[in-house]
């Protein structure tokens, strides 16, 4: 019996030793509770981002940069991937233990600050956070209800990215600026004569081409309270994503079957020579111009009413946690990553084009080609575009599911556009309706 | 075995081709880790690199954000290895207790046992994050490590059923000599498991090398991440990914369990000379 | 110390099945106790609160940052009568799992009695097969798998080897769930290793007492090793059934984490993640998790009160 005891008190044993050590190793914690306004006073600050290997590399660098600027500043990265990150960040809110710098999504924000867990930027703007340089399109991008819940971190606008070499062989030298849906479809037409898709349709995010078309027509897929679809008339659902049906039907866009096989960038139908272009992200520009190793052209989003539809959207934003104990240094690092040129320099536009036009312009002479072809897409889209409708809604994951889901049953043939448009509101407007206060 | 007989080649053929048949998607990833990273989809029909490169590897082990990979594999080993201990010995320590032994409750712990197989992580994830950090001890390997000593459902479940296959003469036989409960399961019991402990030790390991939710979860960090989350972040969802060194990097860690594997598997097929037992 | 306890039960019947004995010593009871005290401590320490909050949970409207807030039967009647992508998620999950478990078993048992020799070949073989199952659930597997399964994968090529058009097997829902579902069957090992214990664990008296009676390979294959491997068997079919319910990985990296195409690889846990983390519906996500516990309790139970047919216990006297 005694063993028994023995071996009971030192599985005790174990667990409490364990209990007892663990306030130590919760580093940061301690330091935080410090009165805030001091500048000499030793501040520890956990800042989280997502993203690949290189993102690491140079934030780490800024950072350095930053702590040798300010001795009393200790940063501490928390990184990881995509996927891992969002798995991290949502227990550390339940709990109260977010980072105090967070690296935000757009698809994100609205559940993250409508609960609270994110600060209002705006007591920061003009005084720790330089807004001098910043336009005022720029700092809405993390706007709402009239609260700044993050900073954009750079800009960028969809568009469509082509081979100029591909586009000859259906007898087109270049894109021109002001082309339309006809334009587009009748080159999709010729394409696929000669054998090429002219794009790979809407499928990998319906929600933001679908939201291009319906802002063309003074629409847009969410209402601007968020509790219903931003558009009335069915029509505009079915037009488009008709559009979208025939043109798989034609060969003009790759089949979605086909396009669930592609593993990644490289083998990409643009990388791969089969397809003239693709509509992206003006920063997903970079990656597939790596890949294809070849000379790539961007141009705008066909029309008519182009500019209406296009928008620069913040490609991620800076966002101060509510329970930081140390706000305003958090915003004096995000003023940092934002006006500071070297710091920029670091960075190169990888989390977006920036928003100060100083900043952008000391960075010309450091881009690639390729970057440089992006910086000069953004400016054009940046006159040639309307203000954007603001993050998305609360509960805008599970409706972009069910638009993705109906995007494929009607590219697959097995749902009608007519059906899809119907049942889309319907289940789409329950989802909304619960942002009814 | 000495003349080889047509039985002989016929296992050999048929075993030795089916095993060739399954292991064409590793001997894939292998290849793919000699070649440069643009090329892995394009060329996926060739298994031979057009010219090898080592570039993968050198490049992979430089790790992320100034840790080399090698940091993340040490990590992961001390956690591996705490874990392991922890699981192996109090399993059994409990299988034994649900197998040999008779007391109030029994079925209702080893049903509750079983239930909390049967709820998705998920769903437990935030109110087990909260008890933790009411704890202090996020950003440690303590959530990971500590609940291991109080042992894990599916390797008791494994040894019950192993020592209940256990004749109890030998119990039986043991307490005539004067041995008492605990002597049992230590001079008779776990022997005659090695085993089956054998195999609860090999998927303590490798469960633990590759588990990924919980590191994400608890380990803040960079410097104390585990193997799983250092290869996600090769990986990129905006942008070019850096599939060559993920792939080199997952040849890397795979050498570590596999050596381990080749050396306890032994212990489960050779382990025990079937003469403890009489029939 | 205890030497009367258990002569007093030669041959207690130790199936989990509630006993109740009256006049058990206070001391037996403590002693059981003692042994499966880190269970009992670490279950209230870390699982019960968790396991009880998560009930709770599944009667509230809960976005994972909020207060939760008391919903009643709501969540259940919409995952019954209002979400058309629940019962899809089920029935692709119910499809995985009995195609699933019974090809991963037999493939493992299989090989298992084929490896059961003690030979320096046959360990390099066991380590062979053992291979894929380390490779676990990586992203390295995804993209193999991807590559696999690819237009120029192996597959296809040895499909249209055969004459058969190739498949595009990551744009077709019913394609895409099989390709899961091999993917589950080529990582037998841990089902191999445990039945080569099991295989381990057989007198080899009985073979040899077997064939001086004149059996042949066959009668000894069910007279002796699948009775005597019952209660491995029945370990396996129990635990491989839990946790291809559970499966989540395999589906989250291979459909890119959308459970596409068109919801033919979306399992219960997939949606049941998306639910709670992606659309952060975490009381909706929790009583998902309920029902699915019962669904298993159910499944698992009717595995046990069969097994007292054909699982033969060593210890129990029962041969």
């Amino acid at each position: 019996m005694k063993k028994f005891l023995v071996l009971l008190f030192s599985f005790v044993l174990v667990f409490s030793l364990a209990a007892c050590s663990g306030s130590s190793s919760s580093s940061g914690d301690e330091s935080k509770t410090k009165d805030e306004k001091s500048g000499d006073e030793q501040v520890t600050l956990r800042m989280a981002w997502w993203g690949s290997q290189p993102r690491h590399d140079y934030t780490l660098k800024i950072i350095e940069m930053y702590e040798k600027e300010h001795p009393n500043v200790k940063i501490e990265p928390e990184y990881a991937s995509w996927d891992d990150y969002w798995k991290k960040l949502a227990p550390q809110a339940a709990a109260n233990e977010l980072p105090d710098i967070i690296q935000m999504d757009l698809s994100y924000v609205s559940q993250y600050s409508n609960n609270n867990q994110l600060a209002d930027l705006k007591p920061f703007f003009g005084k720790e956070i330089n807004t001098s340089d910043l336009s005022e399109n720029f700092l809405d991008g993390g706007k709402l209800d009239d609260k700044y819940y993050g900073l954009s971190t750079g800009v960028n606008a969809i568009g469509y990215q082509y081979d100029p070499a591909l586009l000859k062989k259906i007898g087109m030298d270049k894109v021109p600026e002001n082309w339309t849906w006809d334009d587009y479809q009748e080159m999709g037409k010729k394409a696929s004569e000669a054998g090429l898709y002219i794009d790979n349709g809407p499928g990998t995010a319906p929600d933001v081409f679908f939201n291009y078309y319906l802002r063309t027509q003074g629409k847009s897929l969410y209402s601007k309270d968020g509790t219903q679809l931003g558009y009335k008339d069915d029509k505009l659902f079915v037009n488009y994503f008709k559009m979208y049906a025939d043109m798989v039907k034609d060969k003009a866009i790759q089949s979605p079957d086909a396009a669930a096989q592609v593993k990644g960038l490289e083998d990409d139908p643009v990388v791969k020579q089969n397809s003239i272009g693709i509509f992206q992200w003006s920063n997903q520009f970079i990656g597939i111009q790596q890949v294809a190793n070849r000379p790539l052209e961007m141009i705008g989003m066909p029309g008519p009413d182009g500019d209406k539809g296009l928008f620069l959207k913040p490609s991620m934003l800076w966002s101060i946690s509510n329970n930081s104990k140390n706000k305003a240094e958090a915003a004096k690092f995000i003023d940092f990553m934002t006006n500071n040129i070297e710091a920029n320099k670091l960075m190169l536009g990888d989390r977006g084009v920036p928003g100060s036009p100083k900043v952008q312009e000391a960075l010309k002479p450091l881009l690639s080609p390729a970057q440089q072809q992006v910086f000069n897409y953004v400016a054009w889209a940046g006159e040639h575009s309307s203000a954007y409708n603001g993050p998305d809604p609360i509960g805008s994951g599970e409706v972009i599911n069910l638009l993705k889901g109906f995007a494929d049953q009607i590219a697959y043939g097995t749902t009608k556009p007519e059906d899809a448009a119907k049942q889309f509101r319907q289940q789409a407007e329950s989802i909304l309706s619960q942002n009814k206060k | 075995m000495k003349l080889k007989s047509p039985r002989w080649w016929l296992y050999h053929i048929l075993v030795g081709g089916f095993a060739i048949l399954m292991l064409y998607p590793v001997v894939w990833l292998l290849m793919s880790s000699f070649k440069p990273s643009n090329t892995i989809f394009i060329t996926a029909k060739s298994l031979i690199p057009d010219t090898w490169i080592w570039t993968n590897y050198s490049q992979g082990w430089e790790g992320i954000g100034g840790n080399s990979f090698g940091v993340f594999i040490k990590n992961t080993a001390i956690l591996v290895i705490v874990v392991l201990i922890g699981q192996v010995i109090s399993s059994a320590f409990i299988a034994f207790g649900f197998a040999r032994l008779e007391f109030k409750g029994k079925a209702i712990w080893f049903g509750i046992m079983m239930v909390t197989l049967m709820l998705p992580a998920e769903v437990v994830m935030v109110p087990q994050y909260i008890i933790f950090s009411k704890l202090g001890w996020l950003n440690s390997i303590k959530p990971l490590a500590v609940p291991a000593y109080f042992g894990h459902p599916f390797f008791i479940f494994l040894l019950v059923q192993f020592i209940r296959t256990i004749p109890r003469e030998l119990d039986e036989a043991a307490i005539i000599d004067g041995c008492g409960t605990f002597k049992i399961f230590t001079k008779i019991i776990l022997p005659l498991i090695r085993p089956a402990l054998a195999t609860a030790a090999i998927f303590s390991f490798y469960w633990t090398w590759d588990s990924l939710l919980g590191p994400v979860l608890y380990l803040n960090s960079p410097s104390k991440y585990t193997v799983s989350m250092a290869l996600n972040m090769f990986l990129s969802n905006e942008t070019v990914s850096n599939w060559g060194a993920m792939f080199a990097m997952s040849v890397v860690t795979l050498i570590p369990v596999f050596v381990i594997f080749f050396i306890f598997q032994r212990q489960v097929v050779e382990g025990i000379s079937t003469s403890g037992l009489k029939g | 110390m205890n030497t009367r306890v258990i002569k007093e039960n030669p041959s207690a019947d130790i199936t989990i099945q509630p006993i109740s004995k009256k006049g058990r010593s206070i001391k037996e009871n403590l002693t059981g106790y003692a042994f499966i005290s880190p269970f009992v401590i670490g279950f209230l320490a870390f699982t019960l609160i968790p396991i009880v909050t998560s009930l709770y949970l599944s009667f509230t409207n809960y976005n994972l940052f909020s207060t939760p807030k008391w919903i009643g039967l709501d969540n259940y009647i919409k995952m019954f009568t209002g979400d058309p992508r629940y019962w899809q998620s089920l029935k692709v999950t119910i499809i995985y799992v009995f195609a699933g478990v019974p090809l991963r078993l037999g493939f493992a048992l299989l090989i298992a009695m084929m490896l059961n020799k003690a030979s320096r070949a046959v360990g390099l073989y066991r380590s062979l097969f053992y291979l894929p199952s380390l490779i676990g659930g990586s992203v390295a597997v995804a993209i193999m798998w991807r590559n696999v399964f690819g237009d120029q994968g192996i597959v296809n090529i040895l499909l249209e080897f055969f004459g058969i058009p190739a498949v595009r097997w990551f744009g077709n829902p019913t394609a895409a769930l099989w390709m899961l579902i091999f993917l589950a069957a080529w990582q037998f090992g841990s089902s191999m290793l445990i039945f080569l214990a099991g295989l381990k664990g057989i007198p080899k008296s009985y073979y040899e007492a077997a064939s001086v009676d004149g059996a042949n390979g066959a009668q000894q294959f069910f007279k002796i090793t699948l009775p005597m491997l019952s209660p491995v068997i029945l370990f396996n079919t129990v635990m491989q059934t839990i946790s291809a319910f559970m499966t989540f990985v395999p589906a989250f990296i291979i459909s890119k984490g959308t459970g596409g195409p068109m919801d033919g690889t979306l399992l219960y846990s997939l949606y049941l993640f998306l639910q709670g983390f992606q659309f952060f519906n975490m009381g909706y996500a929790s009583a998902m998790a309920w029902i699915m516990l019962i669904i298993v309790a159910i499944l698992t139970a009717i595995i046990f009160a069969t097994s007292k047919f054909w699982v033969h216990y060593e210890s129990e006297g029962g041969r």
